[in-house]
Order: structure tokens, then sequence, then C-alpha cells
């Protein structure tokens, strides 16, 4: 099977993926108890009132008609309008969506900058303080809570040290970026770069304990494999053996639980947003439950199940090209 | 008849923030924390209380209505009558608590509003910071007191209220009761739209009748029982379907003004733009982050001191004050009382605190036992330490109350005093009601108010020590306990602690909705629904 075809299969599976989610999350909102018109009208509202916005929202349909208008507008990237305030779904979305890519991909960016050089040397050092450093980092990166973390780096880096901003993204990329471009101004993308430090961190310390772990384990593995002898037996210098050859091979279970965070961060950064007061999906998600608002609530969690689904495929393609022995399944 | 007010999505705003939102106005008072009147048997002994030791009396209230009464007069007859009655248990009002930077010279107002117009500072550009920012830039697309404080740099209400909630002048420069149901508006004449247009009666009449629009407007039901704005002559004329008393208090909290032409050119985009009479036009709105503003030159009234103002939202209360001690911003609302030494030890800024419109308060339901029962719901009120509540959970940050209308609120009765605590007392009346053994739930929502289910514990724990009832707490999430207790009352809980705020500072505001037919109603008394429809139909002149 060529990687072509790999791909293929791995796209269509995920489409499908999809549309299961989409499945879920449209009949679980008839699960749960109340009319979702209880949310929009005010209580003393008139039954005609009521009447007329169930048919505006098309719930007066037979269900199977409700679902096919649900799938058909969603083919078209039309998520519907919220429940809880006068806007299409899809704009809410968009708006938070650079917000938590931006902090998903900085944290990522800060676990593997991090723990993967962390985790080669502590596996080359075994044993000594390094090791026993790394370790003990791991392990209070593993048992620290983000909610415990975030409060900490504000109180000392932010507000006594004054290093950095308390909270709040006050800067989007592509603002940063524009300036850097139209003025040639640097120091925008420095005061991009400055707020996202602090949640970035906290969200990426869980994460960087365990890719620490992982490669140092990994490597360990490795390590008294017979190609690696081969290697040291031709007289390559060690760190060329280590980084070069040994690396590549324990990337593959590392790359498999980056992707796993990644998406987990597109969804499930809900407490580092609320510290940080930072506008992405996680808080946005949480707010919608709040407010019952059931459009905002399957539009974020289909957003959420996608860039799982994307990210998965990515990490599947990486994978074949890491190891080609995946695609001959 | 009572109109209900107000609308259940009001209620369903960010249930994560820890203060309550109901757009709420008030009036500071200090509620009197005197020792209630007739104590039974209350030597304090909590430890072994006898039943049989305490007279199972219940508490009266003895006022009369006199002759022809005021308005004023019969709400506060029936906030006396209520305390009697005790539909619910009385706790206390709730306090609003800011942190506040020293270069800023700025009182907190009771009705929780923010008003940049009130701001004296030396500073170019100050920084506000609340638990969350505005959802919507519509004027009437979200009733909440945070958003209204957002929006109202750059909308103005049609009239305004001075810190005791009397009606000023704003938009509207004098009003009047024409008839018995038709009032009529003078409105300003030199007044400009951020778009540089001039305002007219008929834009005001226009933004009456939009706010009144329940397909667009949030706050539909609760402007008033209003037939149809009108402009007449340069005036505005509001043809009214009852006598509605407190027309003019709505219109200080209600509706903002808006341009009739330019909302039908830019309908589709009123929630992210913005064209209103205020002293700040809209700069950026960046949803969920930040709104930002500049002064606008052509202003009618006087020019604010700071050239511009930028609010942002922090949910966490910890990191919300960080913000404050760091210089990272200006004023931030709901410090918790915990968090005040780190304000008073920080450099530069400091706490402002004033007693909110807010009351706290255990609704007992009357559609289920053993709450139909006036002897069972006085026992609850004897039971409940409101004083060490207050002291021990609150840290002082709360007044204790005796009725349902706050301290200098419209109709308030200043006779009446707080319950006792007597458990001695409270468990003879449970005796007497005959549901001896009755086990109670306690439904709280959580992180809903300050405190909010510490307070039920204590409750819950307090009313369990009582010999013949047991009581334990249900934790909820606000949105849920919401849409039960907006349902049918057969359908609502029997037992719940719940906040509610009165931006119109009037009596029938804080009894109508729980007391008459709607849905927020939770007991049913013929005395107490009389006096509110008697108090309906007393016109109340210009307040």
């Amino acid at each position: 099977m060529g990687f072509a075809k790999f791909l293929a299969k791995r796209c269509l599976q995920g489409i499908l993926v999809i549309w299961g989610v989409v499945t879920v999350v449209f009949f679980l909102r008839f699960l749960t108890p109340g009319d979702p018109t209880s949310a929009l009208v005010p209580p003393d509202a008139g039954q005609e009132v009521r009447d007329r916005l169930r048919e505006n929202l098309g719930l007066d349909e037979p269900l199977y008609v409700q679902y096919y208008d649900y799938l058909t507008d969603l083919a078209v990237g039309d998520f519907g309008q919220s429940m809880a305030i006068n806007r299409e779904v899809s704009s809410l979305i968009l708006a938070r969506l650079p917000a938590t890519i931006e902090l998903a991909v900085a944290s990522t960016i800060v676990a593997i900058v991090i723990a993967i050089p962390l985790g080669v040397i502590s596996a080359r050092r075994r044993h000594e303080p390094v090791d026993y450093g790394a370790t003990l980092f791991s392990l209070f990166g593993i048992s620290t809570p983000n909610f415990w973390l975030g409060v900490m780096l504000i109180i000392f880096v932010a507000v006594h040290v004054d290093f950095l901003p308390t909270t709040g993204r006050q800067m989007a990329l592509s603002t940063a970026a524009a300036a850097l471009v139209t003025e040639g101004s640097v120091s925008e993308l420095g005061r991009w770069a400055a707020q996202l430090v602090l949640p970035a961190i906290t969200l990426g310390t869980y994460f960087t304990a365990l890719i620490t772990r992982l490669t140092r384990s990994g490597m360990l593995e490795e390590i008294n494999k017979a190609y690696v002898k081969a290697c040291r037996a031709k007289g390559l210098p060690e760190t060329l053996t280590l980084y070069k050859h040994v690396l590549r091979n324990t990337l593959i279970p590392i790359i498999t639980v980056l992707g796993l965070q990644l998406g987990t961060l597109i969804g499930g950064a809900v407490i580092t947003e609320s510290i940080f007061a930072w506008p992405g999906l996680g808080r946005f998600l949480i707010t919608s439950i709040n407010n019952r608002d059931w459009t905002s609530i399957q539009g974020t969690i289909i957003v959420i199940g996608a860039g799982f689904v994307v990210i998965n495929i990515a990490v599947d393609a990486l994978y074949a090209y890491l190891d080609p022995r995946v695609v001959a399944d | 008849m009572s109109r209900d007010d107000v609308d259940r999505r009001t209620f369903l705003q960010y249930g994560g923030a820890a203060a309550a939102t109901a757009a709420s106005v008030g009036l500071a008072g200090c509620g009197d924390s005197g020792n209630g009147n007739g104590n039974g048997n209350g030597d304090g002994e909590t430890d072994t209380p006898t039943p049989s030791g305490a007279e199972a009396e219940l508490r009266e209230y003895d006022g009369e209505l006199p002759e022809d009464p005021t308005r004023e007069q019969v709400l506060q007859h029936a906030n006396g009558v209520s305390n009697e009655l005790a539909p619910w248990v009385f706790l206390h009002q709730q306090y609003s608590i800011y942190g506040v930077n020293n270069d800023l010279e700025w009182t907190a107002r009771a009705d929780e509003d923010i008003n940049v117009k009130e701001i004296s500072t030396q500073r170019d550009e100050i920084t506000i910071t609340q638990g969350q920012l505005a959802p919507t830039l519509d004027p009437v697309g979200d009733n909440s007191t945070s958003t209204y404080n957002v929006i109202d740099q750059g909308y103005e209400p049609f009239l305004y209220r001075d810190r005791d909630g009397r009606p000023i002048a704003l938009i509207v420069t004098d009003w009047e009761r024409t008839s018995e149901q038709e009032v009529r508006l003078t409105i300003r004449d030199d007044v400009t739209f951020h778009n540089g247009d001039g305002m007219t009666a008929e834009d005001v009449a226009y933004s009456i009748n939009r706010a009144n629009n329940p397909d667009v407007s949030d706050v539909a039901s609760t402007i008033g029982d209003i037939n149809e704005a009108s402009e007449v002559d340069g005036d505005v004329v509001l043809d009214l379907n009852s006598l509605e008393p407190a027309i003019f208090r709505n219109l200080t909290a209600f509706g903002r003004v808006v341009e009739k032409s330019w909302v039908n050119d830019n309908d589709g985009e009123i929630a992210d733009v913005m064209n209103g009479t205020g002293p700040y036009e809209l700069d950026e709105y960046v949803d969920d982050t930040r709104v930002a503003y500049t002064q606008f030159d052509d202003y009618w009234g006087e020019t604010p001191d700071p050239q511009s103002v930028t609010f942002t939202a922090i949910p966490e209360n910890g990191p919300r004050v960080d913000a404050l001690i760091a210089g990272d911003t200006d004023l931030i609302v709901n410090v918790r009382p915990n968090d005040i030494p780190d304000v008073q030890e920080a450099e530069g800024v400091r706490y402002e605190d004033t007693p909110s419109t807010r009351l706290i308060f255990l609704v007992m339901n009357d559609a289920f036992e053993p709450f139909d029962s006036q002897e069972f719901r006085q026992a609850m009120n004897f039971a409940v330490d409101v004083e060490s509540i207050i002291n021990n959970i609150l840290n002082e940050f709360g007044d204790q109350t005796s009725q349902p209308t706050l301290p200098g609120h419209n109709g308030h009765n200043p006779d009446v005093d707080p319950y006792p605590h007597d458990p001695a007392r409270a468990e003879a009346l449970v005796e007497e009601s005959g549901h001896a053994g009755a086990e109670l739930e306690l439904h709280v929502p959580r992180g809903r108010y300050l405190r909010d289910v510490d307070i039920a514990e204590a409750c819950a724990s307090q009313i369990d020590e009582l010999e013949n009832v047991s009581c334990e707490v249900n934790r909820r999430e606000f949105a849920n306990l919401v849409s039960e207790l907006v349902a049918e009352q057969s359908e609502s809980p029997a037992f719940f602690l719940i906040g509610w705020g009165n931006p119109t500072l009037d009596a029938n505001y804080a009894m109508g909705p729980w007391f008459t037919e709607g849905a927020f109603q939770h007991f049913n008394n013929q005395e107490l629904a009389d006096l509110l429809e008697q108090a309906n139909n007393i016109p109340s002149g210009s307040e």
C-alpha cells in the first residue's frame, strides 16, 4: 500500500469519525430535559412567542428533518445562531480559534524544546545528579495542578518581578505579524510573545514532564540495540549516534503522545484559559454550557472533535514518514 | 396586575462568575442588625434545647394600613406582612467590593454601575476589569450589570438615577404623567450621535419601542407595560396598558437611546458596532477580550477626565486582583473578602465597598409540605443564625435583612426587625406545625454569589441542629436550578438559596415576581397579593 492510499484511507476514517461526533452531539440535545427555547424567551413570554420561536428555529419539524438540515448547514460551515446572543456560532468560534491554537502550539513548543534535550541528557547520564534533577522536575511537573501553577506564576513573575503581563491576550499574532510586515516593528511581536509566556508554561509543564520521561525511557530502550553498537563500532561520534539514530527511533511514540496532547490542549485548556483570561475555545465552551447555549456547545464540540481528527491524521502521516513499516500494515 | 419581571436569560449569564448579574441597582443602606423582637425563650442555650421549654409563639406584625394610603405606605405594609408570613428565610444584603488604583477618585455605587463620567483622574488612559465582558454591544441584547457597565460609556439610558435611586434627567429632561395611562417625556435638543447625526424625539420613541419588542430585546417585559411610544410635537408620549407606577424608574434601567435610521441600516451588525450618544465612542471591540473607547468630542454633557478607557475581563477572582496590584488594570469588580488584605498591603491601590441592591435568601416553596405551614416557615427563620454567617463567612461584608425590600428602597418598612436566632423557639414552632421529623434538602447554585455554597452549608447545618428537623445541601449548576425555578411552581425545588437584585429600587420588583402569578411565583397568599395589586393601582408621581 502506497503512502497516498494510506493517507486517503485515514482521511475517510476521519470523516466518518467527525460525522459520528456531529450525530452524537446533535441527539445529545434531545436527551437533556427542558425546552431549548426556554433559554431564549423571558419566562413570562406567552405561548405564541414560544411557538413562533420554535418555528423560526425549525424545532417544530420532525427530528429527521432537523437532523438533515443541521448536516446540510454544517456542510457549508453554518453552525446556526447562538442561543445566548444574536450572533452566528461560526463567527464566535472563528474569533476564538486563533487564541486557542496559539496557546496550544506555544505550550507544545515549550514542551519539545525543554523535554527532548532533557530526556536525552537524562538517559545518557543515567543515575547521575542530572538524571535525578530531571526526574525530580518531571515529578513536580506531572503532579502540579494548572490552577495552582498559573496563579503562582502570576504572583511571582508578573506581580512581584513585574516582568510579564499578568493576564489577557491583548494582541493576536496576526496583528503583531501585520505590524512586522507594514512597519517593520519587532516590538509588537515581542509584546505578543510576552503575553503568551506564562500561559504557555502553565499549560506546557505537565506535558514537558511527560515527554521528558518518555524520551528518557525510549532512549534507554534503544541504546542497547544492535544498530547502536554498530554505529559506535563504526566510530561515529556519540552525539551523532544519539541524536541522529537513537532519537529518531525514540521519537515515534513521542509523536503519538504529542498529537494526542495537542488535541487535548485545543479543547481542554479551560482552567488555564480562565486563569489567564485567554479568550479561547475551552473558556467559550464553559461559558456556553453555563448559558445553556446549545448551538454554541454543539459547534464548539464539533470543532474540537474535528481538530482531534485532523491532528491524528497528521500524526499518522508523520509516523508513516518516520517508520515506513507503518504503511505496509 | 403584576408584571413579571426578569428575563430568564438575565439569569443565565455566566454562572461561573462569582457575582450575580441580574441587572441590579440599589441604594446604599445599612441594614440594622438590631436584635429582633418577641424573643420567645431564647436563652441562647443551643446545646440541648427542649421544645417544651420554649413558647411556640408565632411572630406577628402589628402595623396598620392608614386610610387612603400612599403607594409607599401600602408597600411598607406588604413588607411588614411578608415578615410575619415568612415566605422565605431572609438572609442578607450582599456587598459589592471593588479594587481601585489610587490615581482614580471614585466612589462605588449601590446599583453596581461603573460610569467613567464619575471617575476623577489625572490619567489619560484607564482600564476597567470585570469578570466578564459584554457578549454583545446591542443595548437591549443582554440585561446584565456587567454588560451595561461596558456599553453605558457609549450608550445612554433615557433617564438616570441618583445614588438613592430617584430618577434624574439625562436624555430626558422632563417627565410627567399626563393621565392614568399616559406619560410624556421632554427630551434634550442638543444631543449628537457618534456618527454626527442629531438625536430626535423619533429616535427616542423608536428606542423605547425597540426595547419593548420581544423579538429583539432582552428587556421587553421588564421595561414596563407599554403599548407604544410615539413622537408628539417634539416630545415622546408613552401609551401604557396599565398604570405602571414604576415606569420612570424602569426608564432609568432598561433600554438605551439608539438612532432609528442607523439601526435599520446596520441590522445584523448591532452586536459588534456602536452608535450612541454617550461621552465615549467605540474604538475597538474584540469579543471576549476587550472593548476600547476614546472620548467623543461632540458629547452634549461635561467632558469626562480620562481620554480613553478600556474594558477587559478576567474571570478568575485571584488573577483579577493580581492584575490590579501589578498595575495592568485600574479598577476591578468583585474582590472577595479574603483577598482584601492583599489589596490593602499592595502599593498604590485600595478597596471600595458598598451594600449592593442584591438580597440573598432561602425560598420556601409553599407548593410543598412542610413549607405550606407558616409555623414551619417562621421556625426556619428562627433556626438560621444570620449574624454568625455574616461575621464568619462574609467577613462582615453583608447586612442582615428582615423583609424582601432592602433599606432605602421605595417601600422598605423601617419598623420591622430581622428574626433573632432562637433554636428553642424554632423547635417549638416545628412541633406546633405538625411537621416534626421533616427531612429537607436545600438547593444552592454553585459559584454564583459570594460564598454561596458556604452560606447554604451553614444554614443547613443550623437547621439540621434542630432536634426535630434534618437538612442537607444539594449543590446545583445555576443554569439548571434557574430552569427549574422558572417552570411550574410544582416542578421547582421546595427549598433553595437564590439572590435577587433590584434595578428599580422599588418594593414591587422585590415582591411581585415571587408572590404573584408568573414564572417566579413560589408563594401564594391572598392578602399579600391584594396589597401588591393595590400598590400597583396608585400612581407614584414622578419617582
